[in-house]
């Protein structure tokens, strides 16, 4: 089916997680593998392929960031995906720079569907710890808000936005019936348990995060090493009930193809009304005399 | 403590770094030095599994007939996993080198390390080859290596594992049972052990390391779980004299784009 933004599709979507392992800093590979994947997922008569954070260019940029950066709006690559996204719709990431911000580099996601970019999402929480220096190299992003799709109302997230509570509660508050995450996690934590400590508490939130806001929840998380550091992978569905609808293999690169079906949305929020329920105002008010300092 | 590793995942995660290190860079063979003991044993496992027993090389390097039970140790090694190895002797060169300028043991030692990755990058040129570091997370952090020695590879499968977790490796991958057992030594001088000339015994440097390092645990705090406060002490000494060995050497800052302070690339740019 040919998706139109302006018809909400009620059903069965199928869902292509592309677990890749990009080419550090070199768009134009990327971009192959990218269409090699499409044409995979295609086949499968997937009607949506998800790849990882940065899959256009690879995580560890640092000083590369500046040579990988695309203008969604003029960019080679993006007038292919474009086209490509006439009949199957693609989130993916790369290094985003538009000419009214000149220098301003930022990790962003973009959704594609029906030949047109739906929405750009740039990462708003730029780790910067340990072995983490984004926000050495990329501007912030500045929101979350939800964006309707041929498959529902939908929100992105991008890595580390996913271990904050705002974006999961934003995107719940804005109505996504999915929210769909893209990941460079490396692996971390080895134990007698198989697969990282770090993968474990990847599934964990995921499947607390369907059962918080009864959506269903996908995350693309990228596999292959960069300077030491492995991508766990791991890539997974969670469905509003907080059930897991499937995990990609650890460490591997893979293609996991699951078919979600949107009226579990109203399944579940018939069964727990936490949406019917929530009270934004009450969190907005609240919120203003924290960040205001009203109470102090 | 959560030291005890998933050995096959582990195994996974190592042999899949090898593979992929090797194939980014353009190769597709290793050379490594064999000496006998658990590490290079482990290393060399794990390099058998990942690239296929035909495109790993060891290389035994032992200073005349010294040693000649690491020696026979270091071959059936290399028998177990079916891999190539080749005898290098290093005694003439370092020999010829002390008879100039006579040493005692220590300059010696290190010499002789110095000298064995010489013939590994030669070695490896002639391979077509990377050469596999073989230097554990717990010799890395205490400095119980040589610089420009042992320590120099191509990149290392095994540093961030500690001695005792190298050991479960080891059985999880067949390592010969006589390697597993024997004391680990750095073989630099007849009757040298690691533990003896340590002063402690590898199970309890790595417990105190994992709490220091793994753990971020406070000097205080790693005291306060019972071990000796002279222990403590000596070990996070050993770690702050051995930073040097862990780093790239620092360059002196004066244009306005300099390597390793501004100027900064990926090790796998465009790979």
């Amino acid at each position: 089916m040919r998706p139109d933004p302006s018809l909400c599709y009620v059903g069965g979507v199928k869902i292509a997680l592309a677990q890749i392992a990009p080419v550090l800093g070199d768009v134009r590979k990327n971009l192959e593998l990218h269409l090699k994947i499409i044409d995979r997922a295609r086949k499968e008569k997937a009607d949506l392929v998800v790849f990882p954070e940065l899959s256009l260019t690879g995580y560890k940029l640092r000083d590369l960031v500046e040579t990988v950066a695309l203008d969604p709006d003029a960019a080679r690559e993006f007038r292919v995906l474009k086209t490509l996204s006439r009949d199957i719709g693609l989130v993916l990431g790369f290094v985003e720079e538009r000419p009214s911000e000149k220098g301003m580099f930022y990790n962003s996601a973009a959704f594609l569907a029906g030949g047109r970019i739906l929405h750009v999402h740039r990462k708003v929480f730029l780790p910067t710890f340990g072995l983490f220096e984004e926000q050495r190299f990329f501007a912030p992003g500045r929101n979350f808000r939800t964006f309707a799709t041929p498959w529902g109302k939908m929100g992105l997230m991008i890595c580390r936005d996913f271990f904050h509570l705002s974006p999961h509660y934003l995107l719940f508050a804005g109505g996504a019936e999915t929210t769909l995450t893209i990941s460079a996690a490396p692996g971390r934590g080895l134990s007698e348990e198989e697969g990282f400590a770090s993968s474990r508490m990847w599934e964990l939130m995921g499947e607390s995060m369907g059962r918080f806001a009864q959506a269903f929840v996908i995350y693309c998380n990228r596999v292959g090493f960069e300077d030491g550091v492995a991508f766990a992978g791991g890539s997974f569905v969670y469905t509003p009930m907080g059930e897991s609808a499937g995990r990609a293999a650890y460490l591997e690169p893979d293609l996991l193809v699951r078919e979600i079906d949107l009226r579990d949305v109203r399944k579940a929020r018939k069964a727990w009304p936490f949406k019917r329920d929530d009270k934004p105002e009450v969190t907005l008010a609240a919120l203003e005399r924290i960040v205001h300092g009203y109470d102090a | 403590m959560a030291m005890t590793l998933n050995g096959p995942f582990t195994i996974q995660v190592l042999t899949a770094f090898i593979r992929e290190e090797l194939g980014k860079a353009g190769f597709s063979k290793a050379v490594l030095g064999l000496s006998g003991g658990l590490d290079s044993s482990v290393c060399a496992a794990l390099a058998a599994r990942a690239l296929g027993p035909k495109n790993v090389l060891a290389l035994l390097m032992p200073y005349g007939e010294n040693f000649s039970a690491d020696m026979e140790d270091a071959r059936e090694a290399a028998r177990a996993f079916r891999i190539r190895s080749l005898v290098v002797d290093i005694a003439p060169m370092v020999d010829a080198y002390f008879a100039a300028l006579p040493a005692g043991r220590v300059r010696i030692g290190n010499k002789m390390a110095r000298e064995r990755m010489s013939i590994l990058y030669d070695i490896s040129a002639r391979e077509k080859a990377l050469v596999l570091g073989t230097s554990n997370k717990t010799e890395l952090l205490i400095g119980y290596g040589t610089i420009h020695g042992d320590t120099a590879c191509a990149f290392n499968p095994l540093g961030d594992l500690y001695k005792t977790q190298v050991r479960q490796l080891a059985a999880e991958l067949g390592v010969p049972e006589k390697i597993r057992t024997k004391p680990p030594t750095a073989g630099l001088w007849a009757g040298q052990t690691d533990e003896g000339e340590l002063g402690l015994t590898y199970a309890e440097l790595d417990k105190i390391l994992y709490a220091l390092v793994d753990e971020r645990e406070s000097r205080a705090d790693v005291i306060a779980r019972g071990f000796k406060k002279k222990t403590v002490d000596m070990i996070i000494a050993r770690i702050k004299a051995s930073e040097f060995k862990r780093q790239m050497p620092p360059i002196a800052k004066i244009s306005t784009r300099t390597i390793g302070h501004d100027f900064l690339y990926p090790y796998d740019w465009g790979k």
